[in-house]
């Protein structure tokens, strides 16, 4: 087990460094030349030089590479070029409020859909059934910008039901008073999708000669769904959640913006419009890293949840 | 073609009359499966449910379980079904699944797939005790652990927190059986229980369902495509084709003197091992009623002779498969280990072992689909495995194979006429393309199939087809040696029959020489003329077949040869 | 011997498109999609919502169902106002009260003049007269008159918000179709060569995949956008087609790897079909219908990150208009009350949407080749 551990972080260095130099070409390259983003329209040679040497741009390339390889593994980023707050306390603190966001979003989201795609599974073929995936299509054909403006128009501004926008300074007050709406909504969006897919794992499993065999043997139909189906299927949805929570964390940006969370997703936004180079870098690389140490745990886990798997 | 009803007595367990199934496969088509059929299964009596696939005995159980699929699987309202003197068709689903796993219980064909691949064994058979006789944890683990031992399972106190993956297939079948017979069911339903499992393993199979059934009185309906297999362990036969029964009785009736044609074609089309005729009966030669007996041709006889030229002489073949184990290290799996044999010009070389004796990998080899780890391959004097890709591109011609899953070797999307001028076009046989189909209608024919085969494609045709399709391409080629992979496992008994018969007229029309690979003892003595016995991947017998057969060496051999089910003479 | 009727054999092909005809919601969807091609066709070429541009509602007229709010000129909108009540507190409204009442004693001013109110005259007056008096021989078209509702409405502006939908929907499917088209392109391309050949192959595209999916979807898209500075719909295309191959790669990479060991890959090598040859000629056929289902998804996945994109302003330029930056307006316009542009664009997109998915999943139903 420690073997496979080590051997997998083994591998993930030559995926780190492909992360690094895609970011890399990315912005230093392609990006063009920051010191005239910075300096604004009106500057002099003299200053854009001056900024030029401050950012470090002025060296050749294998220098800014090694550059920002020390800033990755020192977790220094320098600064924000549109706030001038250190980029990592930039980091350190947005990640509470996108935590207190997403954690309960993500078990809540999980339960209800996995309940509801038993529950379909048990009618299926039937009128419900279809009608309950024709309902999800839709749902799902429905921009998540709409679900936003309309659930904060009618639940928050109309019936006042929920503060419109806004963000606290204490953990509970944070929790039941300000991520409520935003939680509802985003809830109503992934309904759909997870309850789709999971119906798919769902139904898969049934198909499978070993449901058979439980109703050979006289089992009843719920026994068997929430007992030998679901034990089953949790492997695939296990896999999915799993892998899926890292962009979780960017997709809640919109509903951070709107709601005006602090939050890394809205800090992502605000950097891309203001071109803040180093914030959307650190954010970029760190969310990489954060993905494959989340496959790493879905793969550690799957294998406690599935006996069949041994990991070499 | 009467079907014999048993006479009603109140001494039947099981009453079935008039069983009508249909399937609805798209809107408005419906197929029957089951087309009114009506037998009995007495108590303390084993029964014998015996067709081929599509025959509609697998369903027919499946009704009596009330396990047919809820979507598309309609029973007839004029159907009974009768069992311990309640009718079953008219119970609720609820009522129905009480029955399930306490009175009637069944056992399937593939047990790794029919057992929760998540769950002990230890847990999945105490769910059923628990359930239907109320047990708690402590009494459920203790009965257990009665029962593996009573199906044979060795170690029964550790091996009940074992997983199912982490048994043999035999094993696995123990433990479908075990869960079975723990409530102890009055009727123990059998569908196919042998048909994935090696031939040794099958007879222990056999003989544990057997002495269940005497020692706890219960009756046995066993399903089965092979009527030799039941011919120990059965009371009573029911023979089924296409949804119909065509007949049954007693089994000493049935098996002495057979009424039916279609019976009679089912017990003498495989090759038996006391005799090699000329060529085999085929189905139609009973239903037309050409033979009303035993068929009367000369025999055939097989063996390699000291004037034989030699085509291909294979030393010291070894293919191993490599894995990544631990942090940098590799684990070897050898396939195969150290095999040799000769093959002579217009012979038929048969190779025989279980599952994972290494016989198909050799056949792979030499076709170079696998790469050979070692050894050497002469062919017509140079070393074929030696040799650069591009010089053995010219050898293809000369050496083809036949796989076993009829249904996989040809690409769906490519008509007949495609898949027969490919290899045509590759080598640059004939000049055009006009004269390419002229030799593939004509193949098409010499393999026993319309013309106009060539503009259809494959799913339209039958697995017995198909293999002959695959034939015609490798007849494209002219080949001087047919490498046959399990060619004939697939097929029904009557069909393998057939296609057993053209392959030898192939034989001797062309002089093509045969590498026949199978793990069914009975064909291969009657197509090979020497015989070699593969094991973990390595040879541990080889003789002429006849000599083989009667004087078997090596004691694997002589196991091998015992499991085979002896055909009662009546 | 060819003189036989050759009978008419369906492919597999043939049989799924049989399938797919019977099954009516599939057509449906796929009759609502060609609806939308052939809008599409029509906007692109001009020949329909040529000229969603010209203001041609007052702004924020409401649709024609529900009938004008009843402030009719725009320029005499705010004339038009009720009158805000009086307010008892106001150390003004002696002076208020007179002034109200000269101005409701004037009458209304012409059409295109401005509106001359506390009686100061526009020192331009003679000059703007001039002008307009000339305009017929100058060719220049007058202010026209502006309509108190439209079809569904208007936005700030007076655009006509049907014109506007339609102009975004050519946007949203083309931006949706070409970067499919690309992705699942790249991903096939990448996912046969890597599948097939496997080992170093196969190690370096999975060296791809890997870099391409530890950074979350969006993120990357946000992040290309950040950099490239110019806009436009090539940008879009661009953007999400070279990030978005990841999936069908995936999948079309599992699909060789499974039919490179099937019987009749292993005969096609037997009888010396070359590798290309198996690849192409053999295996792809047997896949191309997981491509093509995973191209309509990835259609409606890009139909929804376009808007998402162009809402926050890093789609489409300024110009071009798309369901995106209708959304973006409507967003304020909520708050006054004018939902007719969010139910226009929210309306079209969710058509669309709904019907490419369930075409998408009566597709894959149909070209199922697991039946046989």
């Amino acid at each position: 087990m420690l073997a496979y551990v080590v051997r997998r972080l083994w591998q993930m260095v030559p995926t780190m460094l492909g992360v690094i130099l895609l970011v890399f070409l990315l912005f230093n390259w392609v990006g063009g030349d920051p010191a005239y983003i910075l300096a604004g329209k009106i500057s002099n040679p003299e200053q854009i030089a001056n900024i030029r040497r401050q950012l470090g741009v002025d060296e050749p390339y294998y220098m800014q590479l090694w550059i920002f390889i020390k800033q990755i593994v020192t977790f220094d980023f320098g600064n924000s070029w549109s706030t001038g707050e250190p980029v990592s306390q930039i980091l350190g603190t947005r990640l509470g409020p996108s935590l207190t966001l997403l954690i309960p979003l993500t078990i809540l989201e999980t339960l209800i859909a996995v309940a509801l795609a038993l529950m379909v599974a048990r009618a299926r073929g039937s009128l419900t059934d279809r009608m309950v995936m024709i309902a999800c299509t839709v749902g799902m054909s429905i921009s998540i910008l709409v679900y936003i403006i309309v659930f904060q128009y009618g639940f928050a501004y109309k019936m006042g039901l929920f503060p419109v926008q806004g963000w606290g300074d204490g953990f509970a007050e944070n929790l039941f008073r300000y991520s409520a709406l935003p939680i509802i909504v985003l809830l109503a969006v992934s309904i759909a999708p997870n309850l789709r897919l999971f119906r798919t794992f769902v139904l898969d499993e049934i198909g499978h000669d070993y449901v058979r065999t439980a109703r050979a043997k006289g089992l009843g139909e719920s026994r068997i769904l929430w007992v030998h189906v679901l034990r089953n299927a949790a492997i695939p949805i296990i896999t999915y959640v799993m892998s899926n929570l890292p962009a979780l964390l960017i997709g809640a940006f919109l509903v951070e913006r709107f709601f005006s969370i602090p939050g890394i997703g809205r800090e992502v936004i605000l950097a891309v419009e203001r071109s803040d180079f180093p914030v959307i870098k650190a954010i970029t690389v760190y969310v990489a890293v954060a993905t494959m140490l989340f496959n790493l745990l879905a793969d550690l886990l799957y294998q406690a949840v599935d006996p069949r798997v041994q990991l070499q | 073609m009467t079907a014999m009803m048993m006479p009603d007595s109140v001494d039947n367990l099981l009453q079935v009359r008039d069983l009508r199934v249909l399937f609805m496969i798209e809107k408005g088509r419906a197929f029957e499966a089951v087309k009114g059929v009506s037998f009995n299964v007495p108590r303390n009596r084993t029964v014998a449910l015996v067709g081929e696939s599509g025959s509609g005995k697998s369903v027919s159980a499946l009704a009596v379980m009330g396990l047919l699929p809820q979507e598309n699987a309609i029973v007839d309202s004029t159907s009974s079904i009768v069992f311990d003197r309640h009718e079953l068709l008219a119970m609720s689903i609820a009522e129905r699944r009480k029955l399930c796993g306490k009175d009637v219980s069944m056992v399937f064909q593939e047990p790794m797939s029919s057992l929760n691949p998540v769950f002990t064994v230890g847990f999945q058979i105490g769910e059923v005790l628990r359930l239907h006789m109320g047990m708690n944890a402590k009494q459920a683990r203790t009965r257990v652990v009665e029962l593996l031992n009573e199906v044979g399972i060795a170690d029964a106190e550790s091996r009940i927190n074992a997983y199912p993956h982490q048994m043999s297939g035999g094993q696995q079948q123990r433990v479908m059986i075990a869960m079975a017979i723990a409530c102890e069911p009055q009727l123990l339903i059998a569908d196919e229980p042998t048909t994935a499992l090696d031939v040794t393993i099958q007879k222990q199979i056999v003989e544990l369902i057997a002495a269940l059934q005497k020692r706890r009185q219960m009756s046995v309906l066993f399903i089965t495509h092979d009527l030799g297999l039941v011919s120990e362990i059965a009371d009573q036969v029911i023979v089924m084709r296409d949804g119909e029964i065509q007949e049954q009785g007693e089994a000493g009736q049935i098996f002495s003197a057979p009424a039916n044609a279609y019976t009679k074609a089912l017990l003498h089309c495989r090759p038996s091992l006391d005799a090699r005729p000329w060529r085999l009966p085929v189905i139609d030669d009973y239903l037309n009623g050409i033979i009303q007996t035993e068929l009367e041709l000369p025999e055939r006889k097989r063996g390699y002779s000291e004037n034989d030229e030699p085509l291909l002489v294979v030393r010291n073949l070894s293919k191993s498969f490599f894995s990544r184990e631990g942090l940098f290290g590799k684990k070897e799996f050898q396939a195969v280990k150290d095999v040799s044999f000769t093959l002579p010009r217009g012979k038929t070389l048969g190779v025989v072992g279980e599952s994972g004796s290494g016989k198909t990998t050799v056949g792979m080899t030499l076709l170079r689909l696998h790469k050979a780890t070692g050894g050497q391959a002469f062919f017509g004097g140079k070393d074929i495995l030696a040799m650069s890709s591009r010089e053995f591109a010219a050898y293809k011609c000369r050496i083809q194979i036949i796989f076993q899953n009829p249904y996989a070797s040809l690409n769906p999307r490519f008509t007949v006429g495609q898949i027969l001028l490919e290899p045509m076009r590759i080598h640059g046989i004939e000049a055009n393309d006009r004269e390419r189909s002229e030799k593939a209608f004509q193949l098409l024919q010499r393999v026993g199939l319309k013309a106009e085969a060539f503009h259809r494609y494959p799913h339209e045709f039958s697995g017995g087809q198909r293999q002959r399709i695959a034939i015609a391409r490798c007849l494209t080629l002219q080949p001087e040696i047919l490498v046959c992979d399990e060619s004939v496992s697939a097929l029904d008994v009557s069909v393998q029959a057939q296609v057993l018969n053209l392959l030898q007229d192939l034989q001797d029309e062309f002089g093509i020489s045969y590498i026949f690979i199978s793990h069914d003892l009975s064909v291969v003595k009657y197509m090979a003329d020497q015989v070699m016995v593969m094991h973990h991947g390595e040879v541990v017998e080889t003789a002429n077949s006849d000599d083989l057969y009667r004087h078997p060496a090596h004691p694997y051999t002589r196991s091998l040869l015992s499991a085979i089910p002896k055909r009662r003479n009546g | 011997m060819t003189a036989e009727p050759i009978p008419v054999s369906p492919g597999l092909w043939a049989l799924a498109w049989r399938r797919l005809c019977s099954d009516r919601v599939a057509m449906a969807s796929l009759f609502v999609l060609l609806l939308f091609l052939l809008t599409l066709v029509l906007s692109s070429t001009g020949m329909v919502a040529g000229d969603w541009n010209e203001e041609v509602g007052i702004s924020y007229a409401p649709p024609s169902f529900i009938g004008a709010s009843g402030s009719g000129n725009a320029d005499t909108a705010a004339a038009a106002d009720p009158q805000p009540p009086e307010n008892p507190l106001d150390p003004l409204k002696d002076v208020l009260r007179e002034l109200r009442a000269e101005m409701a004693g004037k009458a209304a001013p012409a059409a295109g003049q401005a509106s001359s109110d506390y009686g100061i005259r526009d020192p331009l007056e003679k000059e703007l007269a001039e002008i307009r008096s000339n305009l017929p021989e100058s060719g220049l078209q007058p202010a026209r008159t502006r309509r108190d509702t439209l079809p569904f409405g208007a936005d700030k502006w007076g655009h006509d918000i049907i014109k506007k939908t339609i102009k975004g929907a050519e946007t949203s499917i083309i931006v949706g179709l070409v970067a499919a088209l690309l992705a699942t392109f790249l991903g096939t391309l990448f996912g046969a060569l890597s599948g097939y050949f496997g080992k170093g192959v196969d190690d370096v595209f999975n060296w791809f995949y890997s870099v391409f999916t530890s950074v979350p979807y969006l993120l990357l898209i946000l992040a290309v956008a950040a950099v490239l500075q110019k806009k436009g719909v090539l940008t879009i295309v661009l953007i999400l087609g070279l990030t978005g191959w990841t999936g069908v790669f995936r999948l079309v990479r599992a699909e060789y790897m499974k039919h490179k060991s099937r019987e009749y890959v292993m005969a096609a090598d037997a009888i010396g079909a070359s590798h290309w040859s198996r690849m192409f000629s053999h295996i792809f056929p047997n896949i191309s219908h997981v491509a093509l289902v995973q191209m309509s998804i990835l259609a409606v996945g890009f139909i929804k990150s376009e808007v998402i994109l162009s809402f926050l302003g890093f789609g489409v330029p300024v110009g071009v208009v798309s369901w995106g930056s209708m959304l973006n307006e409507a967003q304020n316009e909520l708050i006054l009350g004018k939902w007719w542009q969010l139910a226009a664009a929210t309306v079209a997109m969710a058509v669309l949407i709904t019907a490419f998915s369930l075409f998408s999943d009566a597709l894959r139903d149909a070209l199922d080749p697991k039946l046989k």
